[in-house]
């Protein structure tokens, strides 16, 4: 008897169908999802049983860090078809000019000078928080350092200064950004803003209440009364 | 990696003019191996779950006469004073199932203060103390109990209201028939032949901003209409601190 050869087989798997599941996959996480966006802190809001969602167009949202310090982020319309006029970018452009400008008329002596290339940086920013001294700095930077600097809650010139100053001819900094970006000519951020689904204010569920109460007595101070506060949604057994 | 197989067998003779039959095997390996890594990238970088929002109006700073001030009636108020207990770092306790330790104290109308050797130390209030808890089935406990019990004329109500919109029995048309219940329990939350509760809701400086959302929650949970966030005050804390003396944590 000779010798039983082995039968050469094939290893070859068809992958096709395989194929065919992981695109359909990748077609339903493409459509279905929005991608987070960079905040300088990680917050995990507390839990509601509320059912209304967070706008996605026209919002201010105010990032309230466990430490205090505080962010704001302007997303504006997202149209497409207006986006030179309304978008994020257009939009927080003009507050970027409006807020300098007033910072400046307020503080003579501390002017802060932007060029038009910082004005784009900024426009480019999905969240910022950084003193309006700290600004041109900041802005000069490239965006690695940024984030690092702004996602380093130990440095003093990081998050927007605020207080609890309720003299609006004198406003802090906090006071500032929320005028201007109410008053940068938007008219749908203004309608969102005044409805109160255009302000988001966003904490950690353990940050102590003393933090937040600032932000919101500011906010209070500017006469934005009404405000949506961001939460989870609540599980059953909760 | 796109291999053509002829599928001529040697024995066969071939016929002349007739086409070759040919086999194409694609190799889709390297497709999967990227697809996976997008699907990966995807589901790391997205988030599928939006924020859900919690609308809320504060009454502006401006100073108010005291007489314009609608004082609530004793018999209504309620006051919620939330607190969470934290350790020595400033970071709140957890208790057994990982949620933060957050506790409610309430009393209802004014606060009665016990000061019986009048040294400004108080050793008894109207103070109770509650925390936040789910429902068990169908039966409310903790602070939702009180409240529930506090606002049950209403909750009565809506719930046979809930009764008839999930029956649809507004309109068989799912957006008017919420649209009508929505409207519908927006009266009998602001009906004032009821008695419905009047809550003030503060918050001591520890108090993490969970516990005020929990609070505010309860609102929505409860239906309760009327409802604002004050500042503490001293006696609020003196009360607090003589319930601790008194009861301990």
């Amino acid at each position: 008897m000779g010798k039983v050869k082995p039968k050469r087989k094939s290893t070859l798997i068809d992958m096709t169908a395989m194929s065919d599941v992981t695109v359909l996959l990748l077609t339903f996480f493409m459509l279905t999802s929005t991608f987070l966006q960079k905040e300088p802190v990680t917050v995990i809001t507390p839990s509601s049983v509320s059912e209304e969602k967070v706008p996605i167009s026209n919002l201010a949202q105010v990032l309230v860090s466990p430490e205090g310090k505080v962010f704001i982020s302007i997303t504006g319309d997202a149209d497409e078809a207006n986006k030179d006029t309304w978008g994020s970018e257009a939009i927080r452009a003009e507050v970027v000019r409006k807020a300098v400008s007033k910072y400046n008329e307020l503080h003579p002596n501390k002017k802060v000078q932007l060029s038009e290339a910082d004005v784009e940086k900024f426009s480019k920013i999905n969240m910022f928080g950084v003193p309006f001294e700290a600004l041109p700095t900041f802005l000069r930077m490239s965006q690695l350092d940024q984030d690092k600097v702004i996602s380093d809650m130990t440095r003093a010139d990081v998050g927007i200064p605020i207080n609890d100053n309720r003299d609006l001819n004198h406003p802090n900094e906090f006071q500032i950004w929320m005028q201007a970006i109410y008053s940068s000519g938007n008219e749908n951020l203004q309608a969102a803003m005044k409805k109160g689904e255009g302000i988001a204010v966003k904490a950690d569920a353990k940050t102590p209440y003393n933090t937040v109460h600032d932000v919101l007595d500011n906010l209070q101070t500017l006469k934005m009364n009404r405000f949506s506060l961001m939460t989870a949604l609540k599980t059953e057994q909760d | 990696m796109a291999q053509i197989e002829q599928s001529d067998k040697g024995g066969k003779k071939k016929k002349k003019g007739a086409q070759k039959k040919m086999a194409i095997h694609v190799d889709f390996t390297p497709m999967v191996d990227m697809n996976m890594l997008l699907i990966t990238f995807f589901m790391l970088c997205t988030t599928m779950i939006k924020s859900q929002t919690l609308q809320i109006i504060l009454p502006t700073n401006e100073k108010v006469e005291q007489e314009e001030q609608n004082k609530a009636k004793e018999s209504e108020a309620i006051t919620m004073i939330v607190s969470t207990e934290r350790d020595e770092n400033g970071e709140p306790k957890k208790d057994e199932n990982g949620r933060y330790k957050n506790t409610v104290y309430f009393f209802a109308g004014q606060p009665m203060l016990v000061d019986e050797n009048k040294d400004g130390i108080l050793e008894d209030s109207n103070l109770e103390r509650e925390v936040f808890l789910g429902n068990e089935g169908s039966t409310q406990r903790g602070i939702r109990k009180i409240l529930h019990d506090r606002n049950k004329d209403v909750l009565k109500k809506i719930d046979e209201l809930k009764v008839k919109w999930r029956n649809k029995e507004f309109s068989s048309n799912k957006d008017k028939n919420d649209s009508i219940y929505q409207a519908m329990a927006k009266e009998i939350r602001n009906d004032s032949t009821l008695t419905r509760p009047v809550v003030i809701i503060k918050a001591t400086p520890e108090a993490s901003w969970e516990s005020l959302i929990s609070a505010l929650d309860e609102m929505n949970i409860n239906q309760i209409s009327r409802y604002q966030i004050d500042n503490i005050n001293h006696t609020d804390s003196m009360m607090i601190e003589a319930f601790i003396r008194k009861h301990g944590k």
